[in-house]
């Protein structure tokens, strides 16, 4: 019993930042129509922003752990936004529902952050001090408290982002959008503004899950690249665009992981991970949440 | 005399002038290398990098190589292999088609070093590796060479004078990355745990840039073992499993053989990192340091914030061997060198060394050097034991 514990609670650590992640590959993909390959890259920079302005703060500036967390994490978000509407104002807005395109310049763009991050911040992996230390024990499983941090405040942000596309004006564009173009702009939806917000709470949804992420992981300047390959596999599952199948896909992603991990090794559940994937795309193409091509 | 004359007597005076000169000027020989400088095992890379400038430089500033009545100063060429075959391949074709490299002097991960192989040994093209795999040495490939201990060298007389330390451990876990260098490495560190009546009681597998370890480590941590063997991980992969057990309760002997670099494993880990046992890492601050690796570790720890080790260092050690080897077969013909590598002695970090091994991999390719033995005391790596090979004693009598 106390085993299942520790795995669930394991599933629900790695499940959370999944899903914040994979939700906002899937929104990008739901508004615009594009597979962005440079996701990982928000991810990264927001954990490699972590890292220097905590190591900036708590050493050299001597300030308290918990306001240099706040401030780097406050920080990430804002440049993570910038490099968000850089990348959408002078690349992405050409490319809208272009596949093909929006393909090369993702991968141009996620070839030229690597390299900027390598030479900005060096390969050597980054660790920072612990935010909030000490463990946690729940029905016999133990976890770090930062982790369980971690874990609320994604499933607090990832609550909002339902609460957003479901219940206000912006979230009934994006769905609209997401759903009908042509349809949404005859109804007078500014199709390339809501395409601009749906591509920033994506970017913002990235770095939120980095900034979580370098608290309780080594931070090195590829580390997105692993989440961005799980964030596909995660959409795929669940159903491309489609909120709650990110939701869905992210935990069963999780639990994969966790108890195909344990009770086989971690390579052998990575393996099962593609092979769903595999299985899925022959039997429901669209995914568990996904609707099919009209 | 015509003005047409008096130019072309004056052009080929000239040209035979800046011929002469050029004939006498120093040579460049390209050397390269191709090394994971950036992910996980990044702080390898970025050290070995620099340990191949540092003997580049003392070469060059001696008055570089001589050889066929030439003189050639050496430039080095750095490249990210990332850990993997594919960039391997990628930075493979760079330094053999694009720049013309003849001399790899390191490269790190069996997986990359197979893929650069696959085109050196075709190209006839010198390779210094730092590969654990056996597989990559032999007969077959006549110009690769192993410039660092492998798990043939050092595990045998690692877990043994673990055992030794801690009679108590009668069970292990073992946990490996699921490539070249982890599936070589497995078999070998099973068979030798069992050698000493240690029962390895789980081994695992994951893909390297995985980022959480929790379900492996509650595996482990269930399994109860006395220790924790961590096969072939580099430093923050095993920072983070040992962090994650360490949250478990878990608190047994920790066994890091190619464990190189401490300041990283505790940077990752923290406490979880006390008492560690390194198979590859080394204690160059210590007094059974060389002067040279004194100097070396200095200048890496002001460069680079971290400690040199014995992966690290391997790179200065094989530009060395690499000098006296063309100087002695008097050619910078890479077949002639790499036939002259085994039969010469040479001036490495830790003092003279060979290559050799002919009794395991059937030809010898392997460096000749000390085991290190050392543990992570105070976030420092400290030498507790030190094993040379009978082989070097043997041909240093």
């Amino acid at each position: 019993m106390e085993l299942q514990v520790q795995l669930l609670m394991n599933t629900l650590q790695i499940g959370s930042v999944y899903v914040l992640f994979a939700l906002g590959l899937t929104l990008i993909f739901g508004v615009m129509k594009i597979v962005n390959f440079a996701h990982g890259t928000f991810f990264t920079a927001a954990a490699l922003i972590v890292s220097s302005v905590m190591i900036w703060g708590v050493g050299t500036m001597g300030l308290s752990i918990w306001f240099s967390y706040l401030l780097a994490f406050f920080l990430a978000l804002v440049v993570v936004c910038l490099i968000g509407f850089v990348v959408y104002i002078f690349g992405f807005q050409y490319f809208l529902k272009d596949l093909n395109g929006s393909f090369i310049l993702s991968i141009g763009l996620l070839l030229l952050l690597n390299g900027t991050f390598l030479i900005l911040y060096g390969g050597v992996p980054r660790s920072i001090p612990d935010v909030i230390p000490g463990n946690v024990s729940f029905l016999g499983a133990s976890l770090t408290l930062q982790r369980l941090v971690l874990m609320i405040v994604a499933s607090v942000i990832t609550l909002g982002l339902y609460i957003l596309v479901h219940r206000t004006k912006l979230g009934l564009s994006l769905r609209a959008v997401a759903e009908d173009q042509e349809a949404a702009m005859l109804q007078g939806i500014p199709f390339r503004r809501v395409a601009l917000y749906g591509f920033l709470i994506g970017a913002t949804l990235a770095a939120c899950a980095g900034a979580l992420m370098a608290t309780v992981t080594p931070v090195t300047t590829v580390i997105g690249d692993d989440f961005l390959v799980k964030a596909f596999i995660i959409i795929i599952i669940g159903g491309l665009g489609s909120v709650l199948g990110a939701i869905l896909g992210g935990l069963l992603i999780a639990l994969i992981e966790s108890f195909g991990g344990y009770y086989f090794d971690p390579s052998t559940a990575t393996l099962a991970m593609f092979v769903l994937v595999v299985v899925l795309l022959i039997v429901r193409p669209q995914g568990i949440l996904g609707h099919a091509e009209k | 005399m015509s003005m047409k004359k008096i130019i072309g007597i004056t052009s080929g005076a000239l040209l035979a002038l800046f011929s002469a000169q050029t004939a006498f000027a120093d040579e460049t020989l390209k050397v390269g290398v191709s090394a994971p400088m950036s992910g996980a095992a990044a702080a390898w890379g970025l050290g070995f990098e620099y340990a191949a400038e540092q003997a580049v430089e003392k070469v060059n500033s001696e008055g570089g190589i001589k050889a066929g009545g030439k003189t050639y100063m050496l430039e080095l060429h750095a490249y990210d292999n990332k850990y993997n075959a594919a960039e391997g391949a990628k930075t493979a074709q760079t330094m053999l088609n694009r720049e013309k490299i003849k001399f790899i002097v390191g490269s790190i991960g069996t997986a990359p070093v197979r893929a650069t192989q696959a085109l050196s040994e075709r190209q006839g093209v010198l390779l210094f590796n730092t590969g654990w795999g056996k597989s990559i040495k032999g007969p077959d490939y006549p110009l690769t060479f192993t410039q660092m201990n492998t798990p043939f060298e050092i595990l045998a007389p690692f877990f043994g004078y673990i055992k030794e330390q801690h009679p108590e451990l009668k069970t292990v876990a073992m946990i490996t990355p699921n490539d070249a260098t982890g599936q070589e490495v497995e078999p070998v560190a099973v068979k030798s745990w069992n050698d000493l009546g240690v029962e390895v009681v789980s081994t695992d597998r994951y893909e390297r840039g995985t980022t959480e370890f929790q379900s492996i480590a509650t595996k482990i941590a269930n399994s109860k073992p006395d220790g924790v063997d961590f096969g072939a991980a580099p430093p923050a992969d095993v920072g983070s499993i040992m962090k994650a057990l360490d949250v478990l309760g878990w608190n047994g002997v920790k066994i890091v053989a190619p464990g190189t670099s401490a300041g990283t494993l505790s940077k990752m880990a923290g406490g979880a990192a006390e008492g560690t046992y390194l198979g590859a890492s080394a204690d160059f601050q210590g007094d059974s340091a060389s002067e040279t690796q004194r100097k070396l570790n200095e200048g890496a720890i002001a460069k680079l914030g971290e400690s040199l080790n014995g992966i690290t260092i391997s790179s200065y050690d094989a530009v060395m061997a690499l000098k006296k080897a063309i100087e002695t077969a008097d050619s910078i013909d890479p077949k002639k060198v790499a036939e002259t590598l085994p039969t010469i002695i040479f001036e490495s970090s830790y003092g003279p060394a060979a290559f050799g091994g002919t009794n395991v991999y059937g030809s010898p390719q392997q460096i000749l050097i000390p085991v290190m033995i050392t543990q992570v005391k105070d976030g420092k790596a400290v030498e507790v034991g030190r094993v040379a090979p009978e082989e070097l004693k043997e041909r240093l009598k």
